[in-house]
């Protein structure tokens, strides 16, 4: 067999010592020649695989910003086919052991690694990994081949078993119903395995919105009226059941409540009842499904929502059940944030539940209440909820208050209920790719300027956008954010971050200067002394340039106003075709205006006010 | 009123035999088959179907470059096109939309339902089902 050769480790540990020591035994081994990447923490990892493609990551459970078996689905996201090796302490064995369980490929205890013991371990999870890709490519690709017989078989005996094929004699009848039955039932198993092999590799996408649980549990009733039909089992909706809203992906949440029906179904008695309850609680929408059937006996309860469990194997065969439908609810309700249990039913049967974060819970979250009342507000236009209180929380810690959007429609609304500072855009929201809110946002005069940055799984999918060069985006980040680069976009000067670009507030109505200051510096024109307040009010400026005529009418309002955030003066140069002699309230301000008549003076002139603008505020340093 | 005329793709001849069986339950559709895409493409221009049914997976000529050189031929750039297939997952559903496909059909069908569900993706029908 060909051993797949490691030549590059990313290591991922807060702690100096233990990486340096790693880094020696791995030299030790120079002949293999690994090359070992060091990071520190998740967020930089997360990064870095972005970029960069690795043989092996090396991860410590207790980082800074992820721990534990978070910090394993962390790293398993980031690089869903890279083979993991934990590290773990001494005391911490129960550790290693679920941390396998979520798909770590191996475990080493720290103080207990030596060189051959290390290479080893990165060796033998290499080839793990290999064949457990292999097992899954299998998997899937049988489950497909298989479903191309299928579908004559079944087909056919479809066709057979119905009106079509005419009267048929009552043995060779009931025959071909038991075939017909089975092969229903293998092409159920077909799907169910593929959907677990999808799950546990990653590959499925879940589409978080506001779904309305009613709608979704009548859909799945109906779904399986057919179903309940033919085991004389009636399935219904609790009297005065309320509209409820959870947070989730709606196909998904159909696909758990199905699931739950055709198990209640199955194991009801005949002329049984199955009913859904839907109960609102504080945080949570409780979604319960009951049936009148035997009960989950004693021994099954632990196993209930492994694979290919079944109460009693013999009895669910009969029940022509997968084995794996409850082993899809539990997955898809944990990564749907929210819970999934069961319970006796007082006078017999069972009541299985599921609760999943109330839409409203998820709207008071919206606004960041628990900053410092100083806080510069930002809004953040993301759909996931989890990244978002991440982020939020990461962005406190600074002083940063951050107001959640989950969709562009909610962005839209808050932006025009608050001034944001900046507003980070997810390109990938549920109503809309992120850029057509940037433009949206971009023809309000209030953010026109504004600092805007877009965050993203995939970010060179909007960048590449043709839209996309004119909206004046500071960056386009990959997701997970890298908060350390953030921070310095962030934090770069508030106006004229976007380009690093002197800025100047041009006040006129010709266009010919504006053309010939963009040269220089990022112009934003405007052609009324109400305009370019409304400009001052959203963002700062270096330089005014304000037309003779326009100066004059505005002086005794709009001057006293020309300060940036700082409350220092901003410079201003006036600017007339018809000579400087009028003696306006602009000119009084003699030390820091000029009247000028040609645009090549005007020019030269803004660029040695700029240049010593700069000297006295060396902090904002232009690139 | 004109008859349906319906032709179906695939290289497997037992499930050309059972959308046939599945098709003529309707009496108003008219079926042909081909085994393969290159058959199709000359099957199409001749006959002039109301839809085409394709399968995806198909040795030489698949269901995608298929669909590409109906696209290419006036005669038939204009015939609605739904693919059938075993691999149905929704961004590859996504993705054959965009390649001008009217919609997916999963395999293993119900025979029973089939031809309402291509009758519904006729031009001129309520909308799309997927």
């Amino acid at each position: 067999m060909i051993m797949k050769l490691i030549n590059t480790v990313l290591l991922i540990e807060d702690n100096l010592g233990d990486a340096r020591l790693f880094r020696e035994m791995l030299g030790e081994q120079d002949s293999h020649n690994i090359e070992l990447t060091h990071v520190q923490c998740m967020g930089e990892a997360e990064v870095y695989l972005s970029q960069r493609a690795v043989d092996m990551i090396l991860l410590d459970l207790g980082l800074p910003d992820a721990q534990g078996l978070g910090a394993i689905r962390r790293a398993h996201a980031a690089a869903p086919s890279v083979p993991l090796v934990v590290l773990t302490g001494l005391d911490d064995e129960s550790m290693a052991k679920q941390a396998l369980q979520e798909g770590a490929q191996d475990y080493l205890i720290k103080g207990q690694i030596e060189a051959r013991g290390l290479l080893r371990a990165l060796r033998y999870s290499t080839e793990r990994k290999r064949l457990e890709r292999l097992k899954d490519e299998f998997v899937s690709t049988v489950s497909h081949e298989l479903r191309t017989p299928l579908t004559s078989i079944s087909g056919s005996l479809r066709l057979l078993t119905s009106d079509a094929a005419g009267n048929l004699p009552r043995p060779m009848a009931r025959l071909l119903a038991i075939a017909h039955t089975n092969s229903q039932r293998l092409v159920r198993l077909v799907n169910d395995i593929l959907d677990i092999e999808k799950m546990e590799a990653g590959r499925v996408v879940f589409n978080f919105r506001r779904a309305d649980v009613r709608s979704v549990v009548r859909q799945a009733i109906d779904a399986n009226q057919g179903f309940a039909e033919d085991y004389g089992v009636r399935v219904r909706l609790e009297d005065g059941c309320i509209a409820a809203d959870v947070r989730a992906d709606p196909d998904r949440l159909l696909q758990v409540v199905t699931n739950l029906l055709s198990n209640a179904i199955k194991f009801s008695p005949a002329d049984g009842e199955v009913v859904v309850a839907i109960e609102k609680k504080t945080d949570v929408v409780r979604i319960t499904v009951r049936d009148h059937g035997p009960g989950v006996p004693i021994d099954f309860k632990p196993l209930i929502f492994e694979k290919f469990a079944q109460a009693d194997a013999g009895n669910d065969r009969k029940k022509g059940g997968t084995g794996l439908g409850l082993s899809i609810v539990k997955q898809i309700v944990d990564r749907l944030g929210g819970e999934v249990g069961f319970a006796d039913a007082r006078d017999g049967g069972t009541i299985f539940h599921v609760q999943l974060p109330c839409w409203d819970h998820v709207a008071s979250l919206v606004i960041d209440r628990d900053a410092k009342p100083d806080a510069v507000r930002l809004l953040l236009c993301e759909d996931d909820l989890e990244a978002a209180l991440t982020l939020r929380e990461q962005l406190r810690r600074v002083g940063f208050a951050t107001d959640f959007a989950y969709s562009e429609a909610d962005a839209w609304t808050c932006a025009a209920a608050t001034q944001y500072r900046a507003i980070l855009v997810d390109i990938h929201l549920p109503d809309g790719d992120g850029i057509s809110l940037i433009v949206r946002l971009r023809e309000l005069p209030q953010y026109r300027d504004t600092t805007i940055i877009v965050v993203s799984a995939d970010p060179s999918r909007g960048r590449d956008d043709a839209r996309s060069s004119k909206l004046n985006v500071l960056d386009w980040l990959s997701k997970p954010v890298d908060f350390d680069c953030l921070m310095r976009l962030l934090t770069q000067p508030a106006a004229g971050a976007a380009s690093k670009r002197p800025r100047i507030l041009h006040v006129d109505e010709d266009d010919l200067i504006a053309r010939a200051l963009g040269e220089i510096a990022d112009v934003v024109t405007v052609n009324s002394i109400e305009a370019a307040r409304r400009a001052l009010m959203a963002s700062d400026f270096d330089l005014a340039v304000l037309d003779q005529a326009l100066a004059k009418g505005a002086s005794p309002g709009l001057l006293p106003e020309l300060r940036d955030s700082n409350g220092n003066v901003i410079p201003v140069v006036v600017f007339g075709a018809n000579g400087t002699n009028s003696a306006d309230e602009a000119q009084k301000r003699a030390a820091l205006t000029e009247s000028l008549t040609s645009i090549e003076s005007l020019v030269a002139t803004v660029r040695e006010r700029l240049a010593s603008r700069q000297r006295a505020y060396p902090e904002k340093s232009y690139a | 009123m004109p008859d349906i005329r319906i032709l179906f793709v695939d290289d497997e001849p037992d499930i050309r035999e059972v959308v046939d069986v599945s098709l003529c339950l309707d009496p108003e559709i008219k079926t042909r088959a081909c085994a393969s895409g290159a058959d199709a493409l000359v099957t199409a221009a001749l006959w002039s179907p109301s839809l085409i049914l394709l399968d995806i997976r198909m040795p030489l000529m698949d269901g995608l470059a298929t669909l590409a050189s109906l696209r290419e031929n006036p005669r038939t750039s204009h015939i609605p096109v739904l693919f059938l297939t075993a691999r149905m997952q929704s961004s590859e559903i996504e993705h054959y939309i965009s390649l001008g496909a009217q919609g997916v059909l999963a395999k293993p069908f119900d025979p029973m339902t089939l031809a309402a569900l291509v009758r519904s993706h006729l031009p001129g029908s309520a909308g799309r089902t997927f």
